[in-house]
């Protein structure tokens, strides 16, 4: 069979793509990759209109539903190639290949490391990267979070509820968070200690983590001697199907679109976290809208383009009889 | 029938991924929160030397994360 669209990822963007291009009737199918995006692993999500607060896993769910309800097909496969003859697209996943008249890259961004001797054989082990996921687990405990960003703020927030001390850990000047979750953050008291200009030089431990050593002292000491330690220091997107079509970057490594989604390359469209459209302001919102404009763009396109795959796609016999 | 236990907190999209892998597939297990039970949480990192969620323990081999292909040969199913 080949899709009219095949949506790769399955974060906000993916999904409203899906649904979008499901009210255009159009044959899709979304590889859901790592369900939900960072969505699904961002807890509880209060600025998503229509909802109060809703659990970012239920809301990834919620928008599934809408689009297979619509008629997209959900593959549970991850995306490992593509191909490119003109405008048709051969995609391998697991040990199956699929084609598609048009794409939509919505593989969302990688979670970024510190980049520290030990931090990858620590991971699981006092050094986490999700902390709605493993923040509960130090219960009781003292962590220390690594950013100075939003994610940041919104994990220090929610791991409060459990932990016994954090400690806040600034690379610059100042926390730059939404002035809601700063609030809430200020509530917390002595609870949290944010340390500003402050960076992790090394992560220690031989089983487990022992301690961080800072590039300043605090209290005296480089050591902060912590149970588990929480990276949210951004993130960066996740290009390497876009290069491989030839698919343009921008200048930070962005996949490169237009107003419409599209990309230098027919037939390919981008939305969500790959695409920089609103610079450090990556939402759910904005990733829901990207989605939809490029879905539309996949339509429009499809309007014009929807049977050359098709004859592409036949034996070449039977593919000059036709065309005849 | 496998005898399965998975130690989770409430807000880990893994573990959520997992029970709905087992849910689908129509497995049942015990579930062990270890946010508010300590004891779980010890006997978690007793058996998986990490304080990663999910661990999913099918009669004592040891599963940390979703990771479905290994969940899908311990338990027999496709």
């Amino acid at each position: 069979m080949i899709y009219d669209l095949i949506i790769i990822g399955s974060g906000a963007a993916g999904l409203s793509a899906g649904i979008y291009s499901g009210r255009y009737r159009m044959k899709i199918a979304i590889f859901a990759g790592e369900f939900g995006g960072e969505t699904a692993k961002a807890g509880a999500i209060e600025n998503y209109p229509g909802f109060k607060s809703i659990d970012g896993y239920e809301l990834m769910e919620k928008m599934r539903d809408q689009a297979k309800d619509l008629g997209a097909e959900f593959i549970d496969e991850k995306v490992t190639a593509i191909k490119r003859d003109g405008h048709c697209f051969e995609l391998s996943a697991g040990d199956k290949t699929y084609q598609a008249n048009a794409i939509i890259l919505a593989v969302g961004a990688e979670r970024k490391h510190l980049g520290l001797p030990n931090e990858k054989e620590l991971t699981g082990r006092g050094v986490h990267y999700c902390v709605t996921c493993d923040g509960p687990v130090y219960s009781g405990k003292t962590i220390a979070m690594v950013g100075g960003g939003d994610a940041s703020v919104k994990g220090v927030n929610l791991a409060a509820e459990y932990v016994k001390k954090v400690y806040l850990i600034v690379r610059g000047k100042e926390v730059i968070a939404e002035p809601i979750n700063d609030e809430q953050l200020k509530k917390l008291g002595d609870k949290v200690e944010v340390l500003l200009e402050t960076e992790v030089k090394e992560i220690v431990g031989k089983e487990k983590l022992e301690k961080l050593v800072l590039s300043k002292p605090y209290h005296n000491s480089a050591d902060l001697i912590v149970d588990g330690v929480f990276v949210e220091i951004g993130a960066e997107p996740s290009v390497e199907l876009a290069k491989s079509l030839g698919v343009d970057l921008d200048e930070y490594g962005y996949v490169k679109a237009d107003n419409m989604m599209r990309t230098n390359i027919d037939g390919v469209f981008a939305a969500g976290d790959i695409v920089n459209h609103f610079g450090r302001f990556k939402q759910d919102i904005t990733a829901a809208a990207m989605g939809a404009v490029a879905a539309t763009s996949a339509y429009e396109d499809h309007k014009i383009h929807g049977d050359l795959c098709m004859l592409h796609a036949i034996p070449p016999m039977q593919s000059k009889i036709e065309v005849k | 029938m496998s005898k399965i236990t998975i130690y989770t907190t409430p807000t880990c999209v893994y573990c959520k991924a997992t029970k709905a892998f087992f849910k689908e597939n129509n497995v049942s297990y015990e579930e062990r929160d270890v946010s508010v039970d300590a004891k779980a949480r010890d006997e978690m990192i007793a058996k998986s030397n990490q304080m990663g969620v999910p661990v999913i323990d099918i009669d004592g081999q040891i599963v940390t994360g979703f990771d479905k292909a290994r969940l899908q040969a311990l338990i027999g199913i496709k």
